[in-house]
């Protein structure tokens, strides 16, 4: 569920800067009854911070004072926008209304990638490099759908509503941010609003599923060190892309293999911090294994409704069948 | 430990009779810990009342395809349906290949979740008790708290549970009425309303019933019962059932470009 645009404008209090996870912080969780540390709560995703820092900013990791001001006046601006696009919202357009659209709290985060220091990708392997330009056909990966619809199977896991894959399912998006954490004895289950996922993740020692079996979602197995919720997440199939929605990031279809291993560790800086990082290990894809760090604030007020991606999925006959309306105006 | 568990289960009534006798373990807040994966093991999910085996709808799927017979979990054997409720369900059952929501990998609704051929997996937690089930990635947090209205119409509802005993009772409402409850045709309208139980009988099974009423699709109220079983395999753990993929063809086939064109 769309967050209320109105949160914006009480959001008067800018928060501080929380780039790094400070470790060294003496913060104690409270704990379960049953003894574990207690991360449940409602987390959604925060708009606002690119996956990759801009070149220029180097190894900066939080905005200046008058970067972030800046941003500050862009949001409030954006926020007025919005909120008089609301009037017009009975105009007809392919996409939402911009009031519709979740902007995020302004942060100084420069970009969600903590690792490689200078907040970018690192290089793909030549393998990936060959795999990447090879890849059906030489379309390449779906990723970042490129308009050609000849079949459902040229659109990404976005359109065809399939899953975003753990990690978009969690990289904020334009709506539908909302995550929940819930603990049994035992258990961490991690519901994510997009789309509509509850991945279920044992915390007694279990071995991984047998390799033959290659999910989405991966096989999650979690365990404590101290207060993190330390998940290793292996099983993975090729099929799914990292980044926002699942389907890449700008200019990059976000393709990883089905070897990739990923380590998510999850920390409260305070009662309503909690530090989601996670690193990327895939030696067949990238040259070095990176992490990404994404600032999550508690609140309890979000509502996390189901979202029935596939089941109102509209949007793939229309395209279908719009390409082929077009093919046969040109042959006539 | 493990021989104990043996001789409460000889010693338990049958799986599907209420066994008051029966204490569960507690969870954590003290309450009865139904926390497991569970699956029915029945032939609910194809028809809910009596039914012969049959063929299934594609003859190229030989006796794989075909619909094993089954005896009904309805309360009296029949679903009361309304004159024209019945004519509409006949046509569901004609043309099931294509319309039944679980063809196209729509989430299966209340209370089909529980039956289908697939494993759920039950979490109790402090923020409510989790429904998780394998088909669709489908799920559903049970919300123990003051009841509310259903903010919106959705596939698996708004649910609302509490304690009687140690039987958990969830009142399922905001049921967009578009799931069907079985492969037959059988369905409801958005006026549905479920309240379920589940109740422990022994280590390894739960009592379920579903009482549904809908007074624009039925003459009145009607329940269904059956046995949950614990699927108790040291190694148990949902795996992962994405069917979109599987039904896309169902669906956007007829987009695909032909070739040559």
């Amino acid at each position: 569920m769309m967050r209320v645009v109105l949160m914006m404008f009480v959001a008067g209090v800018s928060l501080l800067a929380q780039t790094q996870p400070d470790r060294s912080k003496s913060w104690t969780p409270p704990k379960t009854p049953w003894g574990d540390p207690d991360l449940q709560g409602m987390w959604p995703g925060n708009m606002g911070v690119p996956l990759q820092r801009p070149v220029n900013m180097g190894d900066r990791t939080a905005l200046t004072d008058a970067e972030f001001a800046a941003k500050q006046a862009q949001a409030k601006k954006q926020a007025q926008a919005d909120s008089q696009s609301t009037a017009a919202s009975d105009s007809v357009g392919i996409g939402p209304p911009s009031y519709w659209v979740e902007r995020g709290t302004p942060t100084r985060q420069t970009s969600l990638i903590v690792d490689p220091p200078d907040g970018r990708l690192p290089p793909l392997t030549a393998a990936e490099q060959e795999l990447r330009k090879q890849a059906r056909g030489g379309k390449g990966f779906p990723g970042e759908w490129r308009g050609e619809a000849n079949s459902y199977a040229d659109l990404n896991l976005y359109y065809r509503c399939i899953t975003r894959g753990v990690l978009g399912s969690i990289i904020p998006v334009i709506y539908n941010n909302g995550n929940e954490i819930l603990q049994a004895p035992g258990y961490v289950i991690i519901r994510n609003e997009m789309i509509h996922e509850a991945r279920v993740i044992p915390l007694d020692g279990r071995p991984h599923l047998a390799p033959a079996i290659r999910q989405y979602m991966g096989d999650s197995r979690g365990h404590w060190e101290g207060n993190t919720l330390v998940i290793e997440t292996t099983n993975f199939t090729d099929k799914d892309a990292i980044g926002s929605n699942g389907a890449g990031y700008p200019g990059d279809p976000g393709h990883h293999s089905a070897d990739l291993k990923l380590i998510e560790r999850l920390t409260l800086a305070d009662a309503n911090t909690l530090n989601y990082e996670a690193t990327i290990d895939d030696p067949k894809t990238w040259t070095r294994p990176w992490t990404i760090l994404i600032v999550l604030k508690r609140n309890e007020k979000y509502q996390l409704l189901e979202y029935a991606c596939h089941e109102g999925n509209i949007a793939m006959g229309d395209i279908l069948s719009g390409a082929r309306a077009e093919e046969s105006k040109k042959t006539k | 430990m493990r021989i104990l568990s043996i001789l409460l289960l000889l010693a338990a009534a049958p799986a599907a009779a209420q066994n008051s006798a029966y204490r569960p373990p507690r969870a954590p807040d003290g309450h009865a810990d139904l926390s497991g994966v569970y699956e029915a093991l029945n032939t609910a999910n194809w028809d809910l009342e009596d039914h012969g085996a049959h063929a299934g709808t594609l003859w190229q799927t030989g006796a794989i395809g075909s619909e094993p017979a089954g005896q009904s979990v309805v309360e009296g054997g029949v679903i009361p349906y309304k004159p024209e409720a019945l004519e509409k369900k006949k046509a569901n059952f004609a043309n099931r290949r294509t319309n039944d929501p679980e063809a196209k990998c729509y989430m299966p609704g209340i209370p089909r979740a529980n039956y289908m051929p697939y494993p759920f997996q039950i979490v109790q937690t402090p923020r409510g008790i989790m429904f998780i089930y394998e088909y669709a990635s489908a799920n559903r947090l049970v919300d123990m708290g003051k009841p509310e209205e259903a903010l919106t119409d959705t596939w698996m509802g708004t649910n609302y549970g509490h304690w009687e005993g140690d039987t958990l009772v969830v009142d399922v409402t905001g049921l967009n009425g578009l799931a069907w409850f079985d492969r037959a045709g059988d369905f409801a309208s958005k006026q549905l309303h479920v309240v379920e139980r589940f109740t422990p009988v022994d280590p390894y099974h739960l009592n379920y019933e579903a009482a549904i009423e809908d007074p624009t699709v039925f003459t009145r109220p009607w329940k269904i019962r059956m046995p949950l079983y614990r699927r108790v395999e040291e190694n148990a753990q949902l795996l992962e059932f994405k069917c979109v993929e599987f039904a896309e063809e169902l669906l956007y086939g007829q987009y695909t470009k032909k070739p040559g064109k």
